[in-house]
């Protein structure tokens, strides 16, 4: 049992319906802030319990869970006096595995009306119950937020029956790092991954076990004497005053039974043990008729290197046939738990590794670079280092010292596999600008990048001169169309014999560039003094 | 295990329900369905439940035949036909979805080209009889998917009280024969006295026709057996009781009463078959205080202290004297037993005739010299 896929629709930064498939094992969700990551988790997990941010969402409705969008189309509509339909949120999970257990959710209650589905539905929707008052209201003009005290909260099955967690076989495990959320003491997360880990006799032990506890307590001979002066002291009623522990609850045992780690209370440990306490508790479920789903949001905030690689292995080996899905911001983090679990998520739109052309790609070069590229808001791609230091040295020198990463640009140095970086670009929108030498021949440099001429987020800069000259270095001329030949000639030799301390004529000045790239770069880079840039470095780093 | 599809025709009194509860509790791991007619019969299958096992386990799901028809039937796969939320259903004891009168004041109803106000009240309950119907068709549009679905929630079916199928809840069982799923059904076709289907479909097995119904249309391929010995022997009735009531049905297996010890003490002071004189019933109800039983609660009765039963009711339940008072053409039946009875007086008869487990009663004033064969007047 795992989901399969997930539809969203109008909740929070999902405008419109929203659809991810899941494979059975790891999927690792990358993607810039604000795309919708933690929205992702947060909608699956309410969908499996009802509950979002630590509370019963039944219970806690309001517009902020509503796309932006949809809410000011909605209310624009209603100013405008063509009103459209009161929004609406929904949730679907579909979950896929041959068990039976899964049968009880089969049916075609799903927004596909899809008879082999099996699934949860939760929807957050207008009540046709209040048509009437809805109508007044309209009339009355008077709507300015959307008039959620005409919603109903629906949790249904697929086949349209109540959905209840006691019988949903799938159970969530929400690990996020970011905050606890707590329960009468007890961090309810960690409650709830505690209570999914026993099964049904262990339950019953432990709630025996603590009502023999209260017999304990209310059996000893101090508190006996305390109970019976409180019963002195409050004569004014009638009824018996005393203290015992608390049962009150349904599950007294989970609100009050608090969860040590080495004998200090759970939410005392660091967040990154918890962390990894929760996700070891969580993989290590037994129970053949339910399936943990772990949601894990962004591990790499709260934990160490190390403490990180172990996590990572723990997802990565301990698990059998369970399913995470994990979100993440680290390169790290997706690059060791396989780029084929890859779910790429850019302003709510979906892209999977495996999907592009480019995957292949992926598999004979896996690292940092690529992911850099996919996390990237926006990617100057440059040939190697010295073009790196020199394109960052600009962009500093034109935006008042900022370093280009300050404005989320990447600057990434491919060495010459530009067109596979441009492939995975195109394919996922992502703007990138190429800079790159002209090598002496336009032409070919124009065949080369052809197809991207009409790509509106890439741009390919280049220095349209081809510039000529009578330098041979052994036997071959020298090339005048790379990068340093073209910033000697956007300065003068002077500026460079001032910056490098030497007194070199042009020709061993290119020499010694052409033989020291990444020092002269970095001379470049670290100087106190501003040089000049080609116009296609200008034009790279303009905004 | 249980075997295949299996019919099996219970005499009253023969520990259906026990046996039900039996074949129940022998499935481990696996999940059973039982299901019956009325809500009563499902608190006695509950009750049962209690007082052989000490609970119900956590594989055993008992839910009546209609909430099992929406839950399961409807819901699931309505989506192909209509898209409201179905309030649940609405008992009718006629024809439902009138359209109105024709000029000469005939009926007419709706068809199912007006599918919602065919099936539908104004509050969108499903009439009744047309439940399964509707089952049928959400089957239909979804290739089966209704059938597929139950029987893999649960591998084994167990249905009770059978007899009070009829119509297209024969068609669903059928369905459900095809399925993978085990079909064991028990009922008595002696005690339908329920007929809510007034539905023209397999009209010919409505009135206790479960078993030709299983003989004669069932595809040659779907097997199911049927066992008319495993059930005869009564646990509750007399001998004498066992006899009178099996001329009623005579082409069925006739009931005997059972040998076991237990169930045959403590041997009754009072036993056997009695006519009671009006004159004479108060005080027959004083001595004996059986349990009377009437047509319905229109019928006067003599005593209000002592509870009092319509025979539809009193179904399922057992007691050590009854009290019957007959209609006409019972007790015509009673004094001769070749004149005819309609099918529901014949089956209601039945019934109240096996409840008693050592005696009953039937109030009727003889002519003078005048003998009911069997029956003794109580004097």
């Amino acid at each position: 049992m795992y989901i399969e896929k997930v539809k969203i629709k109008n909740f929070k930064c999902f405008e419109g319906w929203f659809e991810v498939y899941f494979n059975q094992s790891v999927n690792i969700i990358v993607g810039n802030n604000e795309a919708g990551k933690s929205t992702l988790l947060e909608a699956i997990h309410l969908c499996l319990t009802g509950i979002l941010n630590g509370k019963y969402l039944r219970n806690d409705l309001s517009s902020y869970l509503f796309n932006r969008e949809v809410e000011r189309a909605y209310l624009d509509s209603i100013a405008a006096k063509e009103p459209l339909d009161p929004p609406e949120i929904q949730i679907e999970l579909f979950f896929g595995g041959d068990d039976d257990a899964l049968e009880d959710l089969r049916g075609n209650g799903n927004s596909e009306k899809n008879d082999k589905a099996r699934g949860l539905l939760f929807s957050i929707e207008f009540d046709k119950k209040y048509d009437g008052p809805y109508t007044e209201l309209l009339k009355s003009n008077e709507i300015n937020s959307i008039p959620l005290e005409f919603y109903q909260v629906q949790w249904l099955e697929f086949s349209r029956q109540p959905a209840m967690t006691r019988t949903i076989p799938v159970k969530s495990a929400l690990i996020d790092s970011t905050s606890t959320r707590v329960q009468s003491g007890s961090d309810m997360y960690i409650s709830r991954i505690v209570r999914e880990f026993l099964d049904d006799t262990e339950r019953v032990a432990i709630s025996q076990a603590h009502r023999k506890l209260k017999d304990a307590f209310k059996a000893d001979d101090n508190v006996g004497a305390i109970n019976e002066r409180l019963a002195e002291a409050a004569k004014i009623s009638r009824k018996k005053v005393s203290v015992s522990v608390d049962m009150s609850s349904h599950n007294a045992w989970e609100n009050s039974l608090m969860t040590y780690i080495d004998d200090v209370p759970f939410h005392y440990i660091g967040k990154g043990e918890q962390c990894i306490v929760k996700t070891r508790l969580a993989l290590s479920s037994k129970k053949n008729s339910e399936a943990p789903v772990l949601l894990i949001e962004e591990p790499e905030n709260h934990l160490s290197h190390s403490k990180l690689n172990q996590l990572i292995s723990d997802i990565s080996t301990g698990n059998t046939g369970k399913q995470v899905i994990i979100t993440t911001h680290s390169s790290f983090v997706a690059n060791k738990l396989g780029l084929d679990h890859l779910i790429l998520l850019r302003e709510a739109k979906v892209t999977r590794i495996k999907d592009l052309d480019a995957s292949a790609f992926f598999h004979k070069l896996p690292g940092y670079d690529t992911l850099r590229l996919v996390l990237s808001q926006k990617s100057i791609l440059v040939e190697g280092d010295a073009d790196e230091l020199i394109v960052q040295r600009a962009y500093m020198d034109a935006n008042a010292g900022k370093l280009p990463i300050d404005d989320e640009i990447d600057v990434i140095s491919v060495g010459l596999s530009f067109l596979r970086f441009l492939e995975l670009a195109t394919a996922l929108k992502i703007p990138v600008v190429v800079v790159t030498d002209n090598d002496g021949d336009v032409a070919a440099l124009k065949k080369k990048y052809a197809k991207y001429e009409d790509v509106g987020h890439i741009k390919i800069c280049y220095d349209p001169v081809v510039d000529k000259g009578d330098l041979v270095i052994g036997s071959k001329p020298f090339n005048y169309n790379t990068l340093e030949p073209k910033l000697v000639k956007s300065n003068n030799v002077e500026t460079f014999n001032k910056l490098f301390g030497k007194s070199y004529d042009l020709d061993d000045l290119h020499r010694h560039m052409k033989n020291n790239k990444t020092e002269c770069a970095l001379a470049v880079f670290s100087a106190a003094t501003k040089i000049d840039y080609p116009q296609y470095i200008l034009d790279a780093i303009a905004k | 295990m249980m075997g295949p599809n299996k019919l099996v025709i219970a005499a009253a009194g023969s520990g259906k329900t026990t046996y039900l509860v039996r074949q129940a509790l022998a499935v481990e791991n696996s999940r059973v369905l039982i299901t019956t007619y009325t809500e009563s019969n499902e608190e006695e299958i509950r009750r049962k439940f209690f007082e052989i096992h000490g609970s119900v386990p956590g594989n055993v799901h008992i839910q009546t035949w209609f909430s099992l028809l929406i839950e399961h039937g409807i819901k699931p796969f309505q989506g192909k036909l209509f898209d409201w939320d179905v309030a649940g259903m609405i008992l009718v004891s006629q024809r439902s979805g009138l359209r109105g009168r024709d000029r000469q004041g005939r009926p007419m109803y709706w068809g199912e080209e007006d599918f919602r106000r065919c099936y539908f009240d104004r509050r969108d309950r499903v009439y009744s009889d047309k439940l399964s119907r509707l089952v049928i068709r959400c089957n239909e549009a979804s290739d089966g998917a209704v059938i597929e679905r139950l029987s893999h929630i649960y591998p084994f079916i167990l249905v009770d009280e059978v007899q009070d199928l009829a119509g297209h809840d024969l068609d669903i069982l059928t369905a459900l024969f095809k399925s993978p799923a085990n079909v064991v059904m028990v009922g008595d076709p002696r005690q339908v006295t329920y007929v809510t289907h007034l539905e023209a479909r397999l009209k010919k097995y409505r009135d206790g026709g479960i078993a030709d119904f299983i003989r004669e249309k069932l595809p040659r391929k779907v097997a199911c057996d049927i066992d008319v010995t495993s059930l005869v022997t009564s646990h509750r009735n007399s001998n004498a009781i066992c006899e009178l009531s099996s001329k009623l049905y005579p082409k069925l297996t006739a009931a005997t009463a059972c040998k076991c010890t237990g169930c045959r003490q403590p041997v009754p002071v009072y036993a056997g078959l009695f006519i009671v004189r009006r004159k004479d019933l108060p005080r027959y109800l004083k001595t004996r205080r059986p349990v009377q039983l009437r047509w319905s609660s229109n019928v006067k009765i003599a005593s209000t202290d002592l509870p009092a039963l319509t025979f539809g009711r009193s179904k399922g339940l057992g007691f050590d004297r009854v009290i019957i008072y007959p209609t006409k053409e019972m007790m015509a039946w009673l004094k001769n037993t070749q004149s005819a009875l309609k099918a529901e007086t014949r089956a209601k008869l039945y019934v109240g005739l096996t409840r008693a487990r050592h005696e009953v009663a039937v109030v009727y004033d003889p002519a003078d010299g005048e003998v009911v064969a069997g029956f003794t007047i109580f004097e």
